[in-house]
């Protein structure tokens, strides 16, 4: 049809090379035919290299058939001709003697239609064409679960089974079943027809017999014995990972932790398990998610719409498996649990069971000084506690893709624990810093056994115009608690005048029966206005039901004699509505969007003076509020981003808050909740920049975060002579708070020097009031960080960094009692691979914690040291040697101020020892240091 | 009743080919990135593993290109169609045109990467395709297989082009074969750019570049030894060079 359109190259083709009486250049003419000679006019003619199929040239036929190529270099080629429904032709070309190729009429063959059609069109399977083989992507062919490769061949175009089995190709008998190209269980072609299972199979290839040369050179030999070879599925990608470590310690420390997980295309089956004393109360991040596998983080999860909540991505907390140790205390951990995972189709099913438990034994001493008008009181503290808690979690998500534009989420997650607690306690309550006022000892003891069961149904839906969402959820809660608190004190009075008032004992028993029951649910719709505008809507429902129950006997007396006044029975229940609608503007990188909430709250609460005693008092309470919400994001060119975010935040008062009952376990810090408790209600408003150099790698990011309380709840104190304080939550506006952060890195040398820092500013206002006096409590807290990464080559990595903190309180109440704390802190740590699969590692961090107010000044250096070596094949074992805090400086320092109190307290945790451990990884440990601690 | 509309298909495509030379095609591209990551040297197998074991199945990301060509022209750029997972949001797209003139033999491409833009502009140079025998269909039209490979990045591509669009065109930087470009499968499908739809329309100044273009100006030799460079560098660091540059 046209002239060969693109004559490209070939003027780059010198070449000295002549065959014998050959001309350098010839042109190549033909007709393309088909078999009953009518003409193929637009036929696609290619030259190509005969050694590895090179296009050289390429040129179309014209409405007669006929094709040329001009003026081309005389060598060995590769003629191929392709027309839609035509088998692709192949001939090979000889350098010509004379100036013009002529190759006269070239015929070729039709595809049997059904290929085309069927093979092609229908199943859009890649059809490969050697020669005159054909082959077919099995998976394309859909038979029932079970079926043999018969009835797999039964469905092919162009192959034909009769009943007893025997196969026909293109019209002639199969002689020959190869499977994998060999022959199987001799030479009956229906052995592995009929024995082999139709979902082995990747592959069916149709050929002449004895033509493996053909196969690859694609030049039929004239045989025509036709041979069908079966290729078996390269296994399910399939694969498993794990390791183990056995670790022993100096001062009885040891530790077993293990994983090991395997895995196909459709399912992922994994174990874990871990004991040890080392406080790993859980597993790391890493460890979780090879866990969970493909069920870590789920999309569409949320089912709570709308603005304020956390958008469709789903994060899991890590259900309790992650390590949450805080540094204080001695802990004995157990955990173990399973997780199986199938993932086919449009269906996917998670279940996980797990059971972990932890003691804890806390020793720690506490400072707090305490300010009222014109005076304070100090107060110390020395306490010892075990807790025990156990959990076993049942977790279940299954997930329909039910046709492409309905989607069914339901998860199931069942949790039962038990704990205990005893803890003892001795206060000593002084007044000018000197004279000793009270002295308690409290010995408390509780236990509790608790159970929740929660189940969820999302259901989503794509409507036909694009990105027009629907969506809805609901979720249903039970969960109950049973428990009692043993409440056994002393308490000396030290200045009181009458001897029966010096000494006062309390022994008390409670039971706690609680109850909550929570339904919710929620809307969504969103709905394009046009490309660039989006219209979003959502409703947001939920019924919180709370029954507690609460009978406190007095276990002095014989007859354990109830308390009424520090019993109590009663309900409450929360009503939670929002409706509310936001629009969009999403175009290019900007997106910024606008709305509007109406929510209501009901509080509906009932209290009874004992369980099925007539009612002694009903709240009822309704809350309205309108919340604006605006959220921006901008992206600029080059790597730049602004957002800017407001939000009036609306939060119900939580359930302890609420609760009408007196807390006395501590006979000097009584608590009691307030029924008549409002919502908090702040304006927030953030902004953040963020813009990196993806040339230079340095990265600069600003935010600042400001949020003001119409409504906030604070804990107002009133302390009486004997310095015993009673807290009571109320409502209180004024209350504001300032979080400015910056961090920066850049490389000072590239790839081997980069530098970091970070500041931060914390700075709030918090009102509360005093003996009903208002004082407002003012943080400043300061932090900075500079650090530098040295990475001088593959084998030696080394970071140092250093920073500074402080902390300034000042108290309205008392301007004499304000507050300086400072810390400071230096980090060091090198890593370095000394000797072929040898590592050495170390690290220094040496804090100081100082307040002069409190006389506290504190330098805690910890040295952390290992030799690791790998070993075997592959890595596969490590051998390590680790010294743990060499100094044997090891304690946890909390210094704060809030409200009107200063405290300093440190508690005993686990200091220095020496540990050797060994660890199997099923994969191999990596042979060489990590640059970027995993991400990349 | 079947054969017939065989032949109706066969001759409808003979038609088209016959009277249309000038359209756009559309394109989806995905990119899974699990595969992407596995081919970074420096991470362990147990990483790769730990990875494709828990995104595996949820890894693509679906973008949407246009190509709009004539008789002797292409250009290729980035679509402002959304993503159907997206819920409408709109994130920038990074500048990307690929321009080509078969008949003038010239390429001007216009590309925004490792933070810059950047203006290739040379002659084309023959790309070495090889022509493989397997057929497949991509948007209503019957395709062969060829194959090439990209040294810098290391890749190998395959393409799909179609026996019945007599164009040199095709989708990222691709071009030179006997038919357009319908699919490539790039390292085993870590990236698949494919089309969905075929228009045929007469173009007005789509093909045109912009009046202005903005950029630092790069022979193709140029910027393959600066992209070298870049990767080469970032295998270096641990980092994965492709969160910067186009795989």
């Amino acid at each position: 049809m046209k002239k060969s359109l693109l004559l490209l190259c070939l003027c780059f083709f010198y070449t000295t090379l002549v065959v014998a009486q050959s001309p350098v250049r010839v042109s190549i003419k033909g007709m393309v035919q088909d078999t009953n000679a009518a003409v193929l006019s637009g036929a696609t003619v290619m030259l190509l290299q005969p050694k590895d199929s090179s296009l050289v040239n390429f040129a179309r036929a014209n409405d007669k058939g006929a094709f040329e190529f001009r003026n081309v270099k005389n060598a060995n080629y590769l003629l191929k001709i392709s027309y839609v429904g035509f088998l692709p032709y192949q001939q090979p070309i000889k350098p010509s003697t004379t100036e013009q190729l002529d190759l006269g009429i070239i015929k070729i063959k039709p595809i049997a239609k059904e290929l085309i059609e069927v093979v092609v069109r229908t199943a859009k399977a890649p059809l490969t064409i050697k020669g005159d083989t054909i082959e077919y992507n099995a998976a394309s062919f859909k038979v029932p679960p079970g079926s043999s490769v018969e009835d797999l061949l039964r469905r092919l175009p162009g192959i034909e089974v009769d009943a007893d089995g025997n196969i026909k190709a293109q019209g002639k008998d199969v002689k020959k079943v190869l499977v994998d190209g060999k022959t199987f269980f001799g030479d009956d072609p229906k052995a592995a027809t009929k024995n082999l299972g139709a979902e082995t199979i990747s592959k069916v290839q149709v050929f002449n017999g004895k033509s493996d040369q053909a196969n690859i050179t694609g030049v039929d030999d004239g045989k025509k014995e036709k041979t069908i070879n079966l290729e078996l599925k390269e296994q399910y990608k399939k694969g498993s990972f794990g390791k183990i470590t056995v670790a022993a310690g100096t001062e009885s420390r040891g530790a077993l932790r293990g994983n090991y997980n395997r895995f196909n295309k459709k399912e992922q089956f994994s174990v874990l398990g871990y004991v040890n004393n080392i406080n790993e109360t859980g597993v790391n991040w890493s460890d979780y998610g090879e866990f969970k596998g493909n069920n870590s983080f789920n999309q569409n999860d949320n089912g709570d719409f709308g603005f304020g909540s956390n958008g469709r991505y789903y994060f899991s907390d890590g259900g309790g498996l992650l390590n949450n140790f805080d540094g204080r205390g001695f802990t004995n951990n157990f955990g173990s649990g399973v997780n199986y995972n199938y993932t086919h189709q449009k269906t996917k099913l998670s279940t996980s069971y797990f059971y972990n438990q932890t003691k804890l034994n806390l020793t720690q001493y506490e400072t707090r000084k305490t300010f009222l008008q014109n005076s304070s009181f100090t107060t110390t503290d020395t306490t010892s506690s075990v807790n025990f808690r156990g959990n076993h979690s049942i977790a279940a998500r299954f997930e329909q893709m039910l046709d492409s534009s309905n989607t069914l989420i339901t998860k199931l997650n069942v949790r039962f624990s038990n704990s205990t607690n005893n803890n003892l306690q001795n206060q000593r309550y002084l007044v000018d810093d000197t004279s000793l006022r009270n002295a308690i000892s409290l010995n408390n003891g509780t236990g509790l056994d608790a159970y929740n069961v929660s189940g969820t149904a999302i259901f989503r839906h794509k409507f036909k115009k694009k990105n027009k969402n629907f969506a809805a959820s609901a979720t249903y809660t039970t969960s109950s608690s049973d428990g009692f608190e043993n409440i056994n004190s002393l308490t000396k009075f030290f200045n009181a005048s009458n001897v029966n008032d010096q000494i006062k004992a309390i022994a008390q028993l409670n039971q706690n029966t609680n109850k909550t029951q929570l339904l919710k649910g929620g809307l969504f719709l969103l709905n394009p206005v046009s490309k660039k505008v989006y219209w979003e809507s959502f409703y947001n429902f939920s019924s919180d039901q709370q029954t507690v129950g609460r009978d406190a006997f007095n276990a002095l007396s014989a007859e354990n004699k109830r308390y009424d006044s520090l019993s109590t029975y009663y309900t409450n229940t929360i009503l939670y509505n929002r409706i509310g609608s936001s629009v969009r503007y999403s175009h290019s990188g900007v997106n910024v969007s606008v709305g509007l909430a109406a929510l209501r709250y009901n509080l509906d609460g009932k209290v009874y003076p004992q369980k099925d005693k007539p009612l002694s008092a009903t709240i009822d309470k309704q809350y309205d509020a309108l919340t604006p919400n605006l959220s921006t994001s901008i992206e600029f060119k080059n790597n730049a981003y602004v957002g800017l975010n407001y939000n009036l935040n609306v939060e119900a008062p939580s359930i302890t808050d609420l609760q009408p009952v007196l807390n006395n376990s501590n006979p000097f810090y009584i608590t009691t909740g307030n029924q008549n408790l409002l919502p908090a209600k702040s304006h927030e408003v953030s902004v953040d920049f963020y813009k990196f150099d993806p040339a230079t790698f340095m990265n600069f990011s600003v935010w600042v975060n400001y949020n003001y309380y119409l409504s906030q709840i604070v804990y107002n104190q009133i302390v009486d002579a004997n310095l015993v304080t009673r807290t009571r939550p109320e409502n209180i506006a004024g209350g504001r708070s300032i979080n400015g952060g910056l961090y920066s890195s850049f490389p000072i040398i590239k790839t081997k020097l980069t530098v970091n820092l970070n500041g931060q500013i914390n700075a709030s206002k918090n009102p509360t009031y005093i003996n009903g006096v208002e004082n407002e409590t003012d943080n400043q807290r300061y932090t900075m960080n500079l650090g530098f990464n040295l990475s001088p080559s593959d084998k030696f990595l080394m970071s140092l960094s250093g920073g500074l903190g402080f902390n300034n309180i000042d108290y309205s109440i008392d301007q004499r009692q304000n507050q300086k704390i400072r810390t400071s802190s230096v980090d060091a740590s090198i890593k370095w691979n000394f000797a072929p699969k040898t590592f050495f590692e170390t690290n220094l961090d040496y804090n100081t914690y100082q307040n002069d107010r409190f006389n506290f000044n504190q330098d805690i250096p910890i040295l952390n040291c290992s030799v690791r070596r790998l070993l075997m094949k592959d890595n596969k074992l490590e051998l390590r040697l680790a010294a743990f805090d060499v100094f044997n400086k090891r304690q946890t320092i909390t210094q704060q101020g809030y409200q009107n109190y200063v405290s300093n307290q440190k508690a005993l945790t686990l200091a220095r020892y020496v540990m050797l451990s060994l660890t199997y990884n099923v994969k191999g440990h990596e042979g060489k240091l990590k640059k970027n601690g995993g991400w990349f | 009743m079947k054969k017939g509309l065989i032949l109706f298909l066969l001759l409808g495509s003979l038609t088209s080919l016959a009277q249309e030379n000038e359209g756009v095609v559309y394109f989806t591209r995905t990119t899974y990135w699990t595969k992407m990551l596995s081919q970074l040297t420096f991470l362990s197998k147990q990483e790769k593993e730990r990875m494709s074991y828990m995104f595996a199945g949820k890894d693509d990301w679906k973008v949407y290109t246009l190509l709009y060509f004539n008789e002797n022209q292409s250009k290729y750029i980035n679509s402002e169609e959304k993503n159907e997972e997206s819920e409408g949001y709109d994130w920038r797209k990074e500048e990307y045109i690929v321009s080509r003139n078969f008949a003038k033999n010239t390429m001007t491409d216009v590309i925004e990467m490792i933070g810059k833009t950047y203006i290739i502009e040379d002659s084309l140079q023959t790309p070495n395709w090889k022509i493989l025998n397997d057929l497949k269909e991509v948007a209503g039209h019957i395709c062969m297989k060829a194959m090439i490979e990209d040294p810098v990045k290391n890749q190998k591509i395959t393409a799909w082009f179609a026996q019945d669009l007599p164009s040199s065109a095709g989708p990222e930087r691709l071009w030179g074969l006997p038919g357009m470009i319908l699919e490539i499968d790039i390292n085993d499908g870590t990236v698949i750019v494919q089309a969905s739809k075929i228009e045929f329309k007469k173009l007005g100044q789509e093909l045109d570049l912009p009046k202005k273009l903005k950029g630092k100006k790069l022979t193709e030799t140029a910027y393959q030894e600066m992209i070298d460079k870049f990767i080469k560098e970032k295998i270096k660091e641990e980092v994965n060079p492709y969160w910067m540059l186009r795989y």
